[in-house]
């Protein structure tokens, strides 16, 4: 089950929202959708589900057009956060359900469970308007996974969580992904993405920049070695190797940018010649460094 | 002739249902209550049955009515008993007269034996009785009659004094008992009118409680589905709604809640208006002013439909409480024209080329017809010439209303202005929309 994203275009006015944008989003993975203010990335989420008119492209789910039917199978959470003020949360979780092609008794129960799964259940009877932000989200979250979708898009959904709600909410997203279902979600807590995510896309000026795994991104390209030798302050020991440059000293430690290619066990063995090795580890870039070198 | 156009507009109506019912499958009530139509539909009576508004407003609207009916009644009837002292006796062809008189003028007369002319005039003017006939050639009132006093005791004194006359004109003239009877026996000639009668006040009273309660029912279920719009949209909820309906179906369930809440709100207050005025002989239910009721019923809940999608598109320009006046108002302005103009009409009695103009447009339509309806100005054929072109534009009026919303809704901060939304509309005309929403 596959979401793909064909040549998305979108212009409001003189402003191009969405540019040819195309990248797919697989089942049973939770993927990251990153990008600055303005690239696209709601635009991107309201065309998934109709909310937005498309100049060009299209958006299909295995294979197919996306129409009302399937997006009966979607969730979603906006990144305004929408719900019913003064409607109780139970009856308005039950709602969706419904409006999702559940029928009565089995909204009911999907209710329950969910409620109870977001650690909202003791709330069922109370107005949406008397929960704490932190509740509300979570009723929000409810509402985008109370019929078991297939896929779910999620605009923002750890703004302005504290940590346990962070950790509750993240656990509940890799769960739904481990029952198979598609799990996109923006983000500008790239740290967070970054624990959480499989998969990432970039995208920016409405257009893509980098997708891939979390894993291949951030090992991925010139590798960094972090070698501590005793005594040394220098590194005169590395700046003898080909394919090796240092990029920082810092205290001893020594930060290394290795090229394509280079044999570690070299580098290892010319700094226990230098001295006793106290610290040697490959570097793996942080998110953040890959999305920064990414939109340049 | 003119079954023509009923004809021509029959088809272009049919056309027009079935092509919009034609995606729909819902083949049974169970399946359209949980179509999503029916479940927002469900929704929105839930949650206003809920609510103290629409109990309140029926409640208001209940004792305005109650109001309309029973005062009339106090006024007009309240001196329905008459007391007539007499002094001497009387006899029983003067007895049967008097009490006749009191049949002409609409009230049931007691006569009260007087001794003299003093207690008589006494009794009168203490109100013991309401007037007297002392010596059987002078009638005494409280108060000397004005020509313009149309009371009952008025009508009566006036009436007896005549009688009086005659009678003493009689006996001056000394007539055989048979000449005598041949004059009681007068019988008025034949009144021939040049046109056919206004209709009856009853109708025109019925058609004036008619048309506020048309007033004030379509601004006030306009302004709920216009204030339902602009929460949905204020509150956000509406784009996790439109993630799982269609705008159509969305917009389509909450006018049909409303409209299942205005038409239950109307039958309510029609039936307590019908059994009010049966129960204390008002004359609301008089000639053909049950006709008019089941016009004024009809064309509610047509310019209901009408006016519900003109309020729903106008509530998803704004998302703040300020700016519904701005908005509401221009929307109101017909329902005005109409509501005016109608009741002018009602009470002219006569319908000019203006109001029958007006009962073929739309949106005056719901008031102007009954108006006619009342004044006996249209045949079945106008009436439902008029429902038609009414439903017709509906329908049209329906999708362009789902297109205002579908395109202003999402667009938040700030008012939306039709002029950006139409121009929007042109530009999504050309490029092909796979992503289509409606």
């Amino acid at each position: 089950m596959t979401l793909e994203l064909d040549s998305l275009t979108r212009r409001f006015g003189a402003v191009t929202a969405l540019d040819g944008l195309s990248f797919t989003v697989e089942a049973g993975k939770v993927a990251g959708f990153l990008g600055p203010n303005g690239a696209g990335k709601t635009t991107t989420m309201r065309a998934i589900f109709g909310l937005t008119d498309l100049d060009a492209g299209s958006v299909r789910w295995n294979g197919r057009l996306v129409d009302a039917e399937s997006r009966k199978r979607f969730g979603y959470m906006p990144e305004e956060r929408g719900l019913y003020p003064s409607m109780q949360v139970g009856e308005q979780v039950e709602y969706f359900a419904r409006l999702r092609g559940l029928n009565a008794a089995a909204a009911k129960a999907a209710t329950a469970a969910t409620l109870e799964r977001l650690g909202v259940a003791a709330r069922t009877a109370s107005k949406v308007e008397e929960l704490s932000h932190g509740n509300q989200q979570r009723v929000q979250l409810a509402v985008a996974l109370v019929h078991e979708p297939e896929l779910v898009v999620l605009d923002e959904p750890l703004a302005g969580l504290d940590p346990g709600g962070i950790d509750a909410i993240g656990e509940v997203l890799r769960e739904e992904a481990r029952r198979g279902c598609s799990v996109l979600l923006s983000s500008h807590q790239l740290d967070l993405v970054e624990d959480l995510c499989e998969s990432v896309t970039i995208i920016d000026h409405g257009r893509l920049v980098v997708a891939g795994d979390v894993d291949a991104l951030t090992t991925h390209g010139t590798g960094r070695l972090v070698v501590r030798v005793e005594g040394d302050r220098t590194a005169r020991w590395a700046r003898k190797l080909r394919g090796v440059t240092v990029s920082e000293i810092d205290a001893g430690a020594v930060r290394l940018a290795v090229a394509e290619g280079v044999d570690s066990d070299a580098i290892l063995d010319a700094a226990r010649a230098a001295g006793r090795v106290t610290e040697f580890h490959f570097e793996r870039r942080r998110l953040s460094e890959v999305f920064r070198e990414a939109l340049g | 002739m003119n079954a023509v156009p009923i004809v021509i507009l029959i088809v272009a109506v049919a056309f027009i249902v079935r092509r919009g019912s034609r995606r729909r499958s819902t083949p049974n009530l169970g399946a359209a209550v949980s179509s999503g139509i029916g479940l927002v539909a469900t929704r929105e009576i839930q949650q206003r049955l809920r609510g103290r508004i629409l109990r309140v407003a029926t409640l208001v609207m209940l004792l305005v009515i109650a109001a309309a009916i029973v005062i009339p009644t106090l006024g007009g009837k309240g001196g329905s008993q008459t007391k007539v002292g007499i002094t001497g006796t009387v006899t029983t062809a003067e007895r049967a007269a008097i009490l006749d008189i009191g049949k002409q003028v609409g009230s049931t007369v007691h006569i009260v034996a007087e001794a003299n002319p003093a207690t008589a005039r006494a009794d009168v003017s203490d109100g013991a009785v309401d007037l007297a006939v002392v010596d059987g050639d002078q009638v005494v009132v409280p108060r000397a009659l004005t020509d313009s006093d149309a009371s009952t005791t008025a009508l009566t004194a006036r009436a007896l004094a005549v009688a009086l006359g005659e009678q003493r004109a009689e006996a001056a003239a000394k007539l055989t008992p048979a000449q005598q009877a041949a004059l009681g026996k007068v019988a008025p000639v034949a009144i021939t009118g040049l046109k056919p009668a206004k209709g009856s006040d009853s109708d025109q009273g019925t058609a004036v409680v008619g048309l506020i309660l048309m007033f004030v029912m379509l601004s006030q279920y306009g302004t709920w589905t216009l204030m339902g719009v602009m929460e949905e949209k204020a509150s956000r909820v509406v784009e996790v709604l439109l993630a799982a309906l269609r705008p159509n179906q969305l917009l389509g369930g909450k006018v049909l809640g409303i409209g299942v809440l205005v038409f239950a709100q109307a039958t309510i207050l029609v039936g307590f208006a019908l059994g009010l005025g049966a129960a204390v002989g008002s004359n609301i239910l008089n000639g053909t002013a049950p006709v008019v009721v089941v016009s004024v019923l009809g064309w509610l809940v047509l310019g209901y439909a009408f006016y519900s999608w003109v309020f729903a598109a106008a509530g998803s320009m704004v998302e703040r409480q300020d700016q519904v006046q701005a908005i509401a108002f221009p929307v109101t302005i017909p329902l005005l024209i109409g509501y005016v103009s109608s009741i002018t009409a009602v009470s002219s009695g006569h319908a000019s080329l203006y109001i029958t103009v007006l009962a073929y447009l739309p949106p005056t339509a719901p008031f102007a017809m009954p108006v006619l309806v009342s004044l006996h100005a249209a045949t079945w054929w106008q009436f439902t010439l008029s429902a038609l072109i009414s439903l017709g534009s509906t329908v049209m009026l329906a999708r362009f209303a789902s297109a205002v919303y579908r395109r202003a809704v999402l667009r938040t901060g700030g008012r939306v202005k039709l002029r950006d939304v139409l121009s929007g509309a042109r530009t999504q005309a050309g490029p092909p929309r796979t992503n289509e929403a409606v």
